[in-house]
């Protein structure tokens, strides 16, 4: 078990996401970085889908009541267990007892705390991921507290310290100014109804992430981005990844607990290689749009999934190592 | 193949430089084995070391136990994981071996303070390759 000692933001449980229950009007939820959530299970021999604790703010402190493997992954972190300094994205071991202490985060904007056979609270609906909105899954459907008791699956396994590459650094892609990510992005389905100044406005602009993003939404600032006339849709269905423009003019992207549905326009879509990147975008920090096609999009898949196989190779031959000795 | 005994002072050489202890070598009919007792290792582990040996002798080297390349620093941090007069308790991290995505620690075998980080970041590093020289702290001689 783990007991929380210190918790600063809204931090969930959450596992890959609810994907079978969107025809009722249940959203995904899920790890707003999921390539960090799968790396930490990786590193862990777990199921990729196992649930970790999804951490926004620092400081985040916590106690193991047990001898248990641990990863911490996502935003780089400033992290002891026992008073021992660990790395970013960086495999460990707790003894009973032993306090983990997250102190700052240097960048990036969530870190996941992954345990030897994952946090084990209870199934809904095919998930163990948190839904804020509609206040079940995690723990009790509500962000972690103080004094919250975390249930982690029985697990024997032992392994020693390691780290890996955090997908930040091998999926690097060159960014514009300081603190300002580009996300690629697919022309959605309204694109049209926006004239060619109000297209150029969407991608030429440096956006800025308003303190009014979260798990739900990214609230952009910029120039106002207004359709050739007002568009009045009726509300249908969308995923994590779009970017609505509102009347005021001001995109939101969409994020892992978004709705299911919505009528404002669509303007585009964040590719799913690169939702994680913004899921890692911090509030104040800027975002860029950049035009892709749908086979480039396919391609940034495909250079993601390639990291994560690799990951998978590179550790099975480190655990047959160990085997061996 | 014999083993040339040019081969033997080639191993030996090799050995000292890689700073690697012993090697074995068992052929049908044939085992060799090798054991270097270079000035640095002997003192570390020899307790007679004591009262007239020169302060050097007392460094305990932190080596690499996998092949791969060198890091001082994580790559998404400033500072190096350790630097010359920082005290340093038994297991702490003092560097990284990249090989492929993974990291590997470089961990101390004791406790004491980093005299000197050896390896340079990028350099080629394999088992036994010293990293950091460390002075180790003596028992009943705590330091502060």
């Amino acid at each position: 078990m783990i007991e929380i000692l210190s918790v600063t933001g809204p931090a969930s449980i959450q596992d890959l996401g609810r994907f079978d229950q969107y025809r009722f009007g249940v959203g995904t939820s899920g790890a707003m970085d999921d390539v960090a959530l799968r790396a930490g299970n990786i590193m862990l021999g777990n199921d990729e889908n196992a649930a970790a604790v999804e951490i926004p703010m620092m400081p985040f402190r916590l106690r193991f009541d047990r001898n248990i493997a641990f990863a911490l992954t996502g935003a780089a972190v400033e992290a002891e267990i026992a008073g021992r300094a660990i790395p970013p994205w960086w495999r460990s071991y707790a003894r009973a007892g032993d306090i983990l202490n997250i102190k700052a985060m240097s960048h990036g904007a969530r870190s996941y705390l992954a345990v030897s056979g994952g946090i084990d609270v209870p199934m809904v609906m095919g998930s163990r991921s948190t839904q804020f909105r509609g206040e079940f899954g995690g723990l009790h459907g509500r962000p972690l507290q103080a004094g919250d008791i975390l249930p982690c699956a029985a697990s024997t396994a032992v392994f020693g310290e390691l780290g890996i590459e955090p997908a930040g650094i091998t999926l690097a892609r060159t960014n514009g100014a300081a603190d300002e990510t580009i996300v690629r992005v697919i022309v959605a389905g309204e694109y049209e109804a926006f004239d060619a100044t109000a297209q150029d406005l969407f991608w030429s602009s440096s956006w800025t992430i308003t303190p009014q993003s979260n798990r739900y939404g990214y609230r952009l600032q910029g120039p106002a981005v207004q359709p050739k006339a007002p568009v009045e849709k009726r509300s249908h269905g969308i995923v994590p990844g779009v970017i609505q423009i509102p009347p005021n003019g001001q995109p939101i992207i969409q994020m892992r607990d978004a709705q299911t549905s919505g009528g404002y326009p669509k303007i585009a879509t964040v590719i799913g290689a690169d939702l994680w990147r913004v899921g890692q975008a911090r509030l104040g920090g800027k975002l860029r749009f950049e035009q892709t096609a749908y086979t480039d999009a396919l391609a940034a898949e495909g250079e993601m999934s390639a990291y994560l196989d690799r990951l998978r190779a590179n550790m099975r031959l480190v655990e047959e190592a160990r085997t061996c000795r | 193949m014999p083993i040339e005994t040019t081969d033997i002072a080639r191993l030996a050489q090799i050995l000292e430089n890689s700073g690697v202890d012993t090697i074995e070598i068992e052929e049908p009919g044939l085992t060799l084995k090798l054991v270097v007792a270079t000035r640095l290792r002997t003192a570390a582990s020899a307790s007679r070391a004591a009262a007239t040996a020169p302060a050097a002798d007392h460094f305990v080297m932190a080596k690499a136990d996998v092949a791969g390349h060198f890091r001082a620093a994580h790559p998404w941090q400033d500072k190096p994981f350790v630097a010359p007069g920082q005290r340093i308790e038994a297991g702490a991290t003092l560097g990284l071996v990249k090989i492929g995505l993974l990291y590997a620690p470089v961990v101390a075998p004791t406790a004491g303070i980093v005299d000197a980080v050896i390896a340079e970041t990028g350099a080629m590093v394999g088992y036994g390759t010293p990293i950091v020289r460390i002075l180790p702290r003596a028992p009943g001689n705590p330091l502060n």
